[in-house]
């Protein structure tokens, strides 16, 4: 256990790190990378990503993955915008987007752990058919019905310079936080990462922790796509068509292990950071298109590198001590 | 001596008074404006030469700011878009020229940069609802492509007349079917009696499929001069089936291509004209719209007359195709043949 922490605690580091430097060279390069529109700005163009990878970490922790989160914002919003244009008052609307997304969820959940599939098809499958549906509801137009106070919830800041959607991801991110570390709920969703057997057999009800997950990771889903919409003013069926890769990636790098048990959501917080920083400097920079990619492309490759090459030569070393034995 | 000269200087005095009461503004060089061109994604041929266009009125223009060329990658072109002209915004650019891919989503955004102080012009495709832009470069009329169309094959066919088949994209495609309409509206004039058309097929803008049907006209109409292809990719599909079949004496292709997509086969006569607007001047016009309004040389209120450089005159006027919004119109298509088609292609 000593060890696993030593690890996660010399990940964070290097993390922190590279999120130093990333820092440092931009506020170096533009005089308005620290400006407070600015940080505000670049945390505004991510939020409904950032908010969906705090859920993420839950499910990546619970050793399953969850490719359908874009596509479920794409329904929800698209859904919003189709509810709104054929006449639903706004406010009944935005309810039922939610409840579209805590069934889309509970679905994937059921046959994940009615039928024991593998999460990664069944939410590969539900990738294709949210967004068909979207598609299908909003067809190739794009809709722009809001109501002025909801486009003006997502576009206007309302506490300060912050709007609604950051204080959201900073009211989420507390209780995420709350709840992985300090209940018994965090605790099973580290212990069946570690070993669903061994979970099942200590009596731990796994299939309903893995319900709750993946409802969750819908309502929140849904709630990211309804901020969406606010924030742009207007649904298309391609609305955050290919999110989910952003996400995990962040989620990755933030030192969640893919095979599920370990890392921490202060890993992700830094990750997130890094990225959302990276991209901002590299935009300021005027460097765009798929240079950017390919730097955060990079940057991942590097995140499953490095802590296999320290494994590597910690391995390599302890077996050098035992033959010198 | 002196009555003559009075005569030419007459001419000369009223078109001065004339174009200071239209508001005609000719560019004054070398005012700094920051701007940045933003085509919908990188990587795409034609959006190149329009960053040639916008480049070739930097430069004339003399502006000391910068021009930047940014855009965002196919997968991620609408967040992509929304992310750049937040940036400049934040950068404080003093203006933008989009090619929107983003719809009205971009709007937010838009508006933004606009409260900034920024400007804010689309080229090539505009904001739906016009919200958060000041003026759109539109390409080109799409009532004229018919008669151009119809013009090249009348040239091509010849005044002995013949038949000819048009290989269209895919029958949902408003544009081409708009395209193909004014053609044949534009047929009933009596100059084009000789010429017939005898089909349509759709190649669905994939080049083997396109290919294979340019093949199937063929047999079935084994006296076609001539396909028409309105659709960059059925064109070029169209014209390699001729030439590997060897039949470029007999038949020929035609339509809206690409230049440095086509230039072989004008060289080696399976094309001999094609045409499509340029977006070299595109690019240029847009910038000079632009630079225009970033400098505060004009408003960019409808009936205003500007000069841009080598292009000439145009007036900003109401857009007849959104309901609200300003539009210059570029126009009119280039159309490319042995002459001019391999300095296009570069």
């Amino acid at each position: 256990m000593s060890i696993i922490l030593n690890k996660l605690k010399s990940w964070e580091g290097f993390l922190s790190l590279i999120l130093i430097s990333v820092i440092l060279v931009n506020s170096l390069n533009s005089e308005s990378f620290l400006s407070i529109d600015n940080q505000i700005n670049l945390f505004e163009l991510s939020v409904e990503k950032i908010i969906v990878a705090l859920i993420m970490v839950f499910i990546i922790l619970n050793a399953e993955i969850d490719l359908s989160v874009a596509s479920m914002m794409g329904l929800s919003a698209c859904a919003l915008g189709w509810l709104v244009d054929s006449g639903t008052p706004m406010i009944l609307a935005l309810g039922l987007c939610l409840l579209i997304g805590a069934m889309g969820g509970a679905f994937n959940g059921y046959w994940i752990t009615v039928f024991k599939l593998p999460s990664l098809v069944v939410t590969l499958a539900m990738l294709i058919g949210f967004r068909g549906l979207a598609r299908v509801l909003v067809e190739d137009r794009s809709i722009r019905v809001f109501p002025s106070w909801f486009e003006a919830l997502g576009q206007q800041p309302i506490l300060g310079p912050i709007p609604l959607s950051i204080i959201i991801f900073l009211g989420l991110l507390i209780l995420a936080v709350i709840i992985l570390k300090f209940t018994g709920f965090g605790r099973y969703v580290y212990f069946i990462g570690i070993n669903q057997n061994v979970a099942l057999y200590s009596g731990i009800n796994v299939s309903r922790v893995k319900m709750i997950l993946f409802t969750a990771s819908g309502i929140i889903s849904a709630l990211a796509g309804i901020l969406f919409a606010a924030r742009l003013g207007a649904v298309r069926g391609d609305m955050g068509l290919s999110f989910e890769l952003d996400i995990i990636t962040m989620v990755l790098l933030g030192g969640v292990s893919i095979f599920g048990g370990s890392g921490s959501i202060n890993g992700v917080i830094l990750s997130i950071l890094i990225v959302l920083y990276l991209r901002n400097g590299m935009s300021l920079s005027n460097i765009t298109g798929h240079i950017q990619t390919g730097v955060i492309g990079g940057l991942l490759i590097l995140s499953v590198l490095i802590p296999n090459l320290q494994k590597m030569i910690h391995d390599f070393l302890n077996q050098r001590r035992k033959q010198l034995q | 001596m002196f009555y003559r000269k009075m005569i030419t200087l007459v001419p000369l005095f009223a078109m001065l008074i004339g174009s200071m009461a239209m508001g005609h503004t000719i560019a004054n060089k070398g005012q700094r404006a920051d701007l940045v061109l933003m085509p919908k994604f990188l990587g795409i041929l034609v959006f190149d030469q329009a960053n040639k266009g916008a480049k070739e009125a930097h430069s004339e223009l003399k502006n000391p700011g910068k021009l930047l060329f940014l855009g965002p990658t196919p997968e991620n072109s609408v967040a992509g878009q929304i992310e750049i002209l937040t940036t400049a915004t934040t950068q404080g650019q003093d203006g933008i020229m989009i090619s929107n891919n983003a719809g009205d989503q971009i709007v937010p955004a838009a508006r933004k940069a606009r409260a900034k102080g920024m400007t804010v012009v689309t080229w090539d495709s505009p904001i739906p609802s016009s919200d958060g832009e000041q003026l759109f470069i539109a390409q080109v009329d799409f009532n004229e492509t018919g008669t151009v169309m119809a013009d090249m094959a009348l040239r091509i066919i010849g005044p002995s007349g013949g038949e000819f088949a048009v290989l269209s994209a895919s029958p949902d495609a408003s544009n081409q079917n708009a395209w193909n309409a004014a053609m044949k509206e534009a047929l009933k004039a009596p100059k084009y009696s000789k010429i017939k058309l005898v089909d349509l097929v759709f190649g669905d803008d994939q080049s083997e499929k396109s290919y294979n049907q340019a093949l199937a006209l063929l047999d079935k109409h084994p006296n076609l001069k001539l396909i028409m292809a309105p659709t960059t990719v059925g064109i070029a599909a169209a014209a390699k089936a001729m030439q590997d079949e060897g039949l470029c004496d007999k038949v020929k292709v035609s339509g809206l291509g690409l230049p440095a997509e086509m230039v072989s086969y004008t060289m080696n006569g399976c094309a001999p004209e094609f045409a499509l607007w340029s977006f070299v001047d595109l690019g240029y016009l847009s910038y000079y719209a632009t630079y225009l309004l970033a400098t505060k040389q004009i408003e960019g209120i409808a009936g205003e007359t500007f000069k841009a450089g080598r292009l000439g005159y145009y007036t900003i006027e109401k857009d007849p195709t959104r309901d609200k919004g300003l539009r210059v119109m570029m126009g009119p298509f280039t159309v490319y043949n042995k002459d001019n088609v391999e300095a296009s292609a570069k």
